[in-house]
């Protein structure tokens, strides 16, 4: 997290990583349709010309109070801007991975729900660990959410296995079909009220920002353009500490 | 582009992002993006960064313009609403109006990239499209302006409509926002890349320094191992001795005439005392070689002296086996520098191998010849340098089992054996090869193995010369 006093913004980092072709940049395509235009910024990927992730895709959302017609002069709250990167999952791009996991505020681990991937999975999270130790950083300092992708193919891990698997977790689990929007939306904000509340709870950003700590999540759903209450989308959570640190917000 | 600095970290890149439109945008490119916007609509645009900087300046002066610039006071209240324009920031609404005394107006734009303001559009002067005459404020400017003459300059202003000016605008604006985000994406890929290759570099410089110590570490115990294997074998050799020596005096009856068996026996002990001697002076001479203690007496040398000497030593033992044994000396002989008596264990050695691995009725022939130096890219000067540079070249040729191409480099090394059922057929103890190889390197010479075609290995030596002496005539030795 950066905070800038100067240009009354505080930055937020969030990473999405996983193994390879597990939909990380399916996740933020989706993520960049349904929502509209003011508060989300252009999705910046960086591809091979084989559509793989070369170094990262990043899309940038900017939160203000009072929404972005409130900019007066005299306005002296902060501009939260949450900054999503993606990592390329290709293992020989090990060190772009470390690169973009600098800094980062919260980790959404897109897992591959097919059961002939589980290895890689484990092999990537496991590369995770490896990567925050080295930048002296742990797993158990982060706020982490996990998502099961590719719901919608055949041959995967079943609901009830994953559902006795994110019971015995500390990670709270979402469900998602990315590639139609399915659960997308549920794992952002799942780790956007983790990392908010770590966040918030640290430095006091809610007050700097000229909200109320719960109604972050709700101002952001809507600048954001969606419908209906950020709740429901919590409440699809599977397991995991999303609810131990803080209430969620009505 | 401004050029990056090396030190800009890819974190800083990534999550901080600020954008200077001068920093991505080519400055002459821009300049001309905002004259064909010039040409197409007629209405004058400039492109100002955040800092307040021209970036962009498509805008010719207005006739009405110069007509008022032609007064004192008309070019004071022009330059003072000049200024003011460039001075003014776009408000809250990202979007006000500026009025000209002249009945113009110009607009004022914030660009914004990514949510933040980085630069102004400064659109006009023109006129409002409700404007038909000059103001009276124009002539208040200035005694000398001429209402009736800014009349008739006034209709080659341009003159547009708010909307059709947003209109134009946000067209503007939008490519330059295409724009910026590609010089954005270009700059974030860029400094990642750097990044990328300094994150590797830096971890393969972990991993050389770790392979370093590790290296280094393995090179100490290597030496520890030669030291132990000296001193072990310098310890076996000393009882070692005492039982061969006994076992000689008992076969030689000083102790009391044997019985034949017994006697059988004892030259047994006293035989396999020898074997073991020889392994154990093998060993010795290869720590020795190792560990760089081997002192090797040198002195001149003359190769015909040492390979007679081997070949007569190893006749009998080609005899008894049905090998034919040859040396043919060429009819140019050097003399050597080096220690005589390693070369002699050099050449036994080898001679003994092809002797052992070529099965009867083959032949070992060892023959001699002067070689130019032919190392690569040394052919400069070569007339001059070839009749010092050339070397004795001894090839030790069998007609044997041959030695496999990709096993030729690994028969030096120690205790290497092609195949450990070899040991059991041929005897030796995979020594003697590693043994030859560290003192022919000792004797700053060369070896290598080629094949003997049709059938069996050639061993080949290459020694350097002290000075090349002519012999006469060619000498073959049975």
């Amino acid at each position: 997290m950066q905070i800038n006093f100067g240009g009354r913004e505080i930055a937020i980092k969030l990473v999405y990583y996983g193994p390879a072709l597990s939909g990380k940049t399916t996740n933020l395509r989706s993520l960049h349709q349904m929502t509209t235009e003011g508060s989300r910024g252009r999705l910046m990927t960086l591809e091979t010309k084989d559509d793989r992730t070369l170094f990262f895709d990043m899309l940038p959302l900017t939160f203000r109070a009072g929404g972005s017609a409130e900019r007066a002069a005299g306005d002296r709250t902060m501009t939260l801007r949450v900054k999503i990167f993606t990592v390329p999952g290709q293992v020989l791009h090990a060190s772009t991975r470390r690169l973009v996991l600098q800094g980062a505020d919260g980790i959404a681990f897109i897992a591959d729900s097919q059961i002939s991937e589980t290895e890689h999975n484990a092999a990537s999270f496991l590369d995770l660990r490896q990567n925050l130790a080295d930048l002296n950083l742990s797993l158990k300092q982060l706020p982490v959410v996990i998502q099961f992708n590719k719901r919608d193919l055949d041959r995967i891990r079943s609901d009830e296995e994953i559902a006795a698997l994110a019971s015995r977790g500390r990670e709270p689990v979402f469900k998602a079909a990315a590639v139609n929007g399915a659960g997308v939306l549920e794992t952002f904000f799942g780790l956007l009220h983790l990392t908010w509340t770590k966040l918030d709870a640290e430095h006091k950003l809610a007050k700097m920002m000229g909200v109320e700590s719960s109604q972050l999540l709700p101002m952001a759903a809507r600048q954001l353009g969606l419908e209906g209450d950020v709740s429901t989308l919590l409440s699809a959570c599977v397991g995991g500490n999303l609810d131990r640190h803080s209430k969620v917000p009505a | 582009m401004t050029a990056q600095t090396p030190d800009v970290r890819a974190e800083d890149v990534l999550l901080d992002g600020r954008v200077r439109i001068e920093d991505l945008v080519d400055r002459d490119g821009l300049d001309e993006l905002c004259k064909s916007f010039h040409a197409l609509f007629g209405i004058p645009v400039r492109v100002y960064s955040s800092e307040g900087a021209l970036l962009a300046d498509a805008a010719g002066e207005q006739e009405l313009c110069a007509y008022v610039n032609t007064t004192p006071e008309g070019r004071k209240a022009c330059s003072s609403v000049v200024s003011a324009v460039r001075a003014r920031d776009a408000g809250d609404s990202g979007d006000l109006v500026h009025p000209c005394f002249t009945g113009a107006i110009y607009r004022i734009m914030a660009i914004e990239y990514d949510g933040r303001r980085v630069g102004r559009l400064i659109v006009g002067p023109f006129l409002p499209h409700t404007l038909s005459e000059p103001p009276a404020s124009l002539a208040g400017v200035d005694p000398g302006i001429s209402l009736e003459r800014a009349k008739a300059l006034l209709p080659k202003m341009p003159r547009a409509k708010a909307e059709t000016v947003t209109r134009i605008a946000a067209h503007l604006k939008a490519a330059l926002d295409l724009i910026l985000f590609s010089g954005h994406k270009a700059h974030v890929t860029s400094t990642m890349h750097l990044a990328s290759v300094r994150e590797s570099y830096r971890q393969l410089e972990e991993k050389t320094a770790r392979l370093q110590e590790a290296f280094d570490r393995l090179k100490e115990l290597d030496r520890l191992k030669s030291n132990f294997l000296a001193t072990v074998s310098h310890e076996l050799r000393t009882p070692l001795t005492s039982i061969i020596g006994y076992s000689e005096m008992l076969a030689e009856g000083m102790a009391g005439e044997l019985r034949p068996e017994q006697l059988e026996f004892v030259k047994t002990i006293h035989e396999k005392g020898g074997q073991l001697l020889s392994l154990i002076m093998g060993l010795l001479d290869l720590s020795k070689l190792e560990s760089g203690t081997m002192r090797l007496a040198m002195r001149a040398a003359r190769i015909e002296a040492v390979l007679g000497e081997v070949v007569s030593t190893l006749t009998p033992t080609a005899r008894r086996k049905g090998v034919e044994l040859e040396l043919r000396l060429g009819d140019t002989m050097a003399e050597l520098r080096g220690d005589p008596e390693r070369l002699r264990q050099v050449f036994l050695n080898l001679v003994e191998n092809a002797i052992k691995f070529t099965p009867a009725s083959g032949s070992v022939t060892l023959r001699t010849r002067m070689v130019a130096d032919d190392a690569e890219g040394e052919q400069e000067g070569l007339s001059l340098l070839a009749p010092t540079r050339s070397r004795l070249e001894v090839r030790v040729e069998d007609t044997g089992i041959g030695i496999p191409p990709r096993e030729r480099a690994r028969v030096f090394d120690p205790f290497y054996q092609i195949d450990s059922s070899s040991t059991r057929e041929y005897g030796g103890t995979g020594l003697g090869l590693s043994i030859v190889k560290r003192l022919v390197e000792g004797h700053s010479g060369t070896i290598r193995i080629e094949d003997n075609t049709p059938k069996g290995t050639t061993f080949v030596v290459t020694l350097p010369q002290a000075a090349a002496i002519a012999a006469e005539g060619q000498r073959d030795t049975g």
